[in-house]
């Protein structure tokens, strides 16, 4: 699947006019997610895919012990000093996260938000990551299309409040919810890491799973951790739409167990995020009227793609997301880059 | 007693360095402080030698600001170990004085330092509620703190809804992110001002003295007339301060006020509040204290922490060694203390 990966982006960019000789080798970039999370294992492949394809000196992945801010900055700081010159970077607060990367701009390293946003002024090129609003909205409206009539009482996992997307999140199943005439009974957030998860999901459903008629979950842990407990209970009245493509949660589309999920594009946001922060060292500067979107935290947005998949495309969803990878890379420089 | 140590039970002046006699030099040779001078610049050749950029301005100059935090909360840890007590709750304390202080700015208006004034002085207000519920109960500061971390915890996450405060002053990050002489953090400044008033405190003032007496021995102290009762709830108090003044350092650092910033219930500080007293060789037991062993403590391990991230061992390797640093610490102080006594130098 890397391998694939490799080779799609490799090609989109050939056909891009890119090649690696208009790259700097002396480009040493570090992807840093906000923590330990699953979700940011594709960044490592995307990152030493980047480097061999664009002839970048290095494009390592780097994780902070914990999920934690103080601990994000510490390995900041550290790799500022080892020398590297350019940081994809899942800001681990969207404010207080921000005084770092204006430390690491202010030493001329580039920095681009990757997966989450830093919230406006910040000194990001851009961000690059999952409009969450829009994935949970349809993810909830898919969710509440499955229901069919009757009721529609759903309850919400999420993940760190922390986190940035959190709230969007929350937000977008609400609207979806008033604008279709279903109610959300609960939102329990806080859940993405295994073992509070276990706790609160099946104490949850142990207690209230007749009080609901739909699950949707945004965040990674508590997608798989749902799943996994709809299996064990045999209940096919409840319906639930997932996030993201980990194995037990595309099984249980498979399976029957689920309605589908709602995918991102982890592995595009570290090559394109690589691609892009090369290109700024190599003098590359973001144009005043890129087309970007905008979110609650920034008017400097890039969409790297979500898609819902359900049965119907439960073998084929890699290839919605190449195909979104290739067409961002495909006119990334002309449409957001003034490159001299 | 030592320039480095207050320790009640000794009556003697006799300085480390001092010319009076062979075994002061001798006591400080075997002394944390010299220990922990010794290490800090055996890592700090290691690591200049074995990292690209560990002596480069900027990494000295986060190594200070870093330090500055893990000293901090050291010494509000070791504020109550003075009495024999632990706090458990000191990242929940620090959390909520920060959380108090940008409220007051965000959401009352109230002007910048008046608000660090009132998160400080809400700071010394948890601890007061710890000190006097242990006085009251007579249970141990481990169980109380453990019961209170949760509980001003999930209170300020429950009144904040876990929303931070971000709208504060560029006066915070400023001061977080200047630099003195080019490397040095004013964060680093504070903490050092405030360390050489714990040691003033501990060492030249009745009530310092009284904190150490209560601590060494609550029952002979009491037979003195030193109300131990009152010294413990101030200890705490001190605590609850200095953990609102790591605070809003992380604060001044982030440029907001998380409430997630010491971790879920403040955990996240529980290590590096152990590691600067236990290393500093101040007393578990109560009744000493090392201000600067504290401050060189919280140091190392700081300067350990940056060292191996820049070595890229790996990440998750950190917090295993900065644990068992702190088993090894343990070990050898007792193993110190036993050559001491055995010396008769103790």
């Amino acid at each position: 699947m890397k391998t694939l990966n490799r080779s799609v982006a490799a090609i989109a960019l050939l056909c891009a006019g890119v090649t690696a000789a208009g790259a700097a080798d002396d480009s040493t970039l570090a992807l840093v997610p906000g923590g330990p999370h699953p979700y940011f294992a594709a960044w490592e492949q995307a990152g030493l895919d980047a480097a061999a394809d664009l002839g970048l000196g290095e494009a390592t992945y780097k994780i902070p012990q914990k999920w934690e801010l103080a601990q994000q900055n510490q390995l900041l700081e550290s790799l500022l000093s080892q020398g590297y010159n350019g940081f994809l970077i899942f800001p681990g607060d969207p404010v207080g996260a921000v005084s770092t990367a204006e430390e690491l701009a202010g030493f001329g390293a580039p920095v681009i938000a990757g997966a989450g946003c830093y919230k406006d002024p910040s000194p990001a090129a851009f961000c690059l990551g999952t409009d969450t609003g829009k994935s949970a909205y349809l993810g909830a409206k898919e969710l509440i299309k499955a229901m069919g009539d009757g009721e529609k009482r759903i309850v919400h996992f999420t993940g760190f409040l922390v986190d940035p997307n959190t709230q969007l999140r929350i937000d977008a199943v609400v609207q979806a919810a008033e604008e279709e005439g279903a109610t959300v009974v609960q939102v329990i957030a806080d859940i993405d890491a295994p073992e509070p998860a276990e706790e609160k999901i099946n104490a949850y459903l142990a207690a209230h799973a007749d009080e609901v008629d739909g699950i949707i979950a945004t965040a990674w842990v508590p997608a798989v951790v749902a799943a996994n407990a709809l299996r064990r209970m045999g209940d096919d009245r409840i319906h639930m739409v997932g996030i993201d493509h980990d194995e037990a949660v595309i099984n249980a589309i498979k399976d029957g167990v689920i309605d589908g999920t709602m995918i991102q594009n982890p592995y595009g946001q570290g090559y394109i995020g690589a691609y892009a922060l090369d290109k700024l060292r190599s003098g590359c500067t973001v144009k005043d009227d890129a087309p970007f979107g905008s979110n609650a935290l920034t008017t400097k947005f890039i969409d790297s793609g979500t898609a819902y998949v359900d049965a119907s495309n439960a073998d084929s969803y890699l290839d919605t997301m190449r195909a979104e990878t290739d067409k961002i890379l495909a006119d990334f420089d002309a449409t957001y880059l003034n490159c001299e | 007693m030592t320039l480095q140590d207050a320790t009640y039970s000794s009556g003697t002046d006799d300085s480390p360095l001092g010319p009076r006699t062979g075994l002061s030099r001798s006591r400080f040779f075997l002394s944390n402080e010299f220990g922990l001078i010794l290490l800090i610049a055996i890592f700090a050749i290691i690591f200049g030698f074995a990292t690209k950029g560990f002596f480069s301005p900027f990494n000295l100059f986060a190594l200070g600001r870093n330090s500055a935090v893990n000293i901090m909360i050291g010494l509000s840890m070791m504020s109550v170990i003075v009495t024999g007590g632990l706090n458990l709750a000191v990242g929940a304390m620090g959390v909520c004085a920060a959380m108090v202080c940008g409220w007051m700015i965000e959401s009352l208006g109230i002007p910048w330092p008046l608000a660090i004034a009132g998160g400080l002085a809400f700071g010394a207000l948890l601890g007061w509620i710890n000190g006097w519920t242990v006085v009251r109960t007579g249970l141990h500061s481990f169980i109380i703190t453990l019961a209170t971390m949760s509980i001003f915890f999930g209170v300020m996450i429950f009144l904040t809804k876990a929303e931070a405060f971000r709208e504060l002053p560029p006066v915070f990050t400023e001061f977080g992110r200047a630099r003195v002489l080019g490397y040095v953090s004013p964060l680093l400044l504070v903490t050092l001002v405030v360390a050489v008033l714990l040691a003033w405190l501990y060492r030249g003032t009745v009530l310092g003295r009284e904190m150490l007496a209560a601590g060494a021995s609550p029952a002979a102290a009491e037979l003195s007339g030193i109300r131990v009762g009152r010294m413990v709830i101030l200890c705490h108090m001190l605590s609850g301060a200095l953990a609102g003044i790591a605070a809003l350092m992380l604060v001044a650092r982030n440029g907001a006020a998380i409430p997630s910033m010491a971790g879920q219930l403040g955990q996240d500080w529980l290590l590096p509040a152990f590691l600067g007293p236990v290393l500093g060789g101040t007393l578990l037991q109560g009744g000493k204290v090392s201000v600067l062993g504290t401050v060189l403590g919280a140091f190392l391990v700081t300067m350990l922490t940056s060292g191996l991230l820049m070595l890229q061992i790996g990440a998750f390797w950190v917090q295993s060694f900065l644990g068992l640093m702190l088993l090894v610490a343990v070990l050898l102080d007792k193993a110190r203390r036993s050559y001491l006594a055995r010396r008769n130098l103790a």
